[in-house]
């Protein structure tokens, strides 16, 4: 069995890259796979670099992808709600 | 109030609460927004003929999101028109260094030093205009996950795929993304020539 220390050792630079979505993305469940992630990252300046940009662009995605339905479609998704009614 | 009666409120006030997102998802797919707004009725249309096979409640946004998707399908199928997809394998470190070796040397030299006034310059009409080229299954799987904040699980219930594969998605899109945000920046000055992974 691999001791915490070992497990803290075993993530390279492609395993974090291989991780990086799903852990900014709140989907790393295993308490261990999330301590190995974050130890390489306090302890790699370029996937810390690489992670930090991949928030900010993440933050860019929704801010500039989100849509407004137009009043007309939300006027006649009403009109289908009253008529189920 | 009669069981129908407190379904269809509950109907009624997740359409209203959905709208934007319903809208959203629907301009990423149909890439027009007259189509768009009809692809949506059609779906809240068939979302409520089928409403009683909506098992669990909380479930609604992947459910209704997958409605949406399947009209869309069924629309260009009668068109004869189908998106471009690009089929790729479920992801391993093997496939990940497959698709980091496939990347210029200058693009990953950048990506392990990034400047993060980059993404302040880079406009938001970059980014959409960037996602809109990425094949299909990439963009959806962004769109669904980074802008309609769905959990893996419930974009692969709306992608009707395995959540191995959204997150194999997500890595391949999200990589193609940077690439392609930071070829058009290099094209417009906002990317320096470095030495020794320095900015001149």
């Amino acid at each position: 069995m691999k001791t915490k220390e070992t497990h803290q050792h075993d993530i390279g630079c492609l395993q974090a890259i291989e991780a990086f979505y799903a852990y900014l993305d709140g989907e790393i469940e295993d308490p261990t796979s999330i301590e190995e992630f974050e130890h390489h990252m306090r302890h790699c300046r370029s996937c810390y670099s690489r992670a930090d940009v991949e928030k900010l662009l993440s933050q860019r995605i929704a801010d500039s992808s989100k849509a407004k339905a137009p009043e007309l479609l939300q006027n006649r998704l009403r009109d289908l709600m009253e008529e189920i009614k | 109030m009669t069981k129908r009666d407190e379904i269809r409120a509950f109907f009624s006030r997740e359409i209203e609460d959905n709208m934007d997102a319903l809208y959203g998802v629907a301009l990423r797919l149909t890439r027009s927004g007259a189509d768009a707004e009809d692809l949506v009725a059609e779906a809240v249309i068939k979302a409520w003929t089928a409403i009683n096979t909506l098992e669990d409640r909380s479930r609604f946004r992947p459910w209704i999101f997958r409605i949406l998707r399947n009209c869309n399908i069924s629309q260009y199928r009668k068109q004869s028109v189908r998106p471009v997809e690009t089929r790729y394998e479920d992801g391993d470190d093997e496939e990940l260094a497959a698709l980091l070796n496939e990347q210029p040397d200058d693009f990953l030299m950048w990506w392990a030093n990034p400047e993060r006034e980059f993404f302040n310059d880079v406009l938001g009409e970059t980014i959409l205009s960037e996602i809109e080229r990425l094949p299909e299954e990439f963009r959806m799987t962004i769109i669904l996950i980074n802008v309609e904040g769905l959990t893996y699980d419930e974009a692969a219930e709306v992608l009707d795929i395995p959540r191995g594969t959204v997150r194999s998605r997500m890595k391949r899109g999200r990589t193609l993304l940077q690439k392609s945000l930071w070829q058009q920046a290099k094209e417009a000055g906002l990317i320096h020539d470095r030495v020794d992974g320095n900015q001149q």
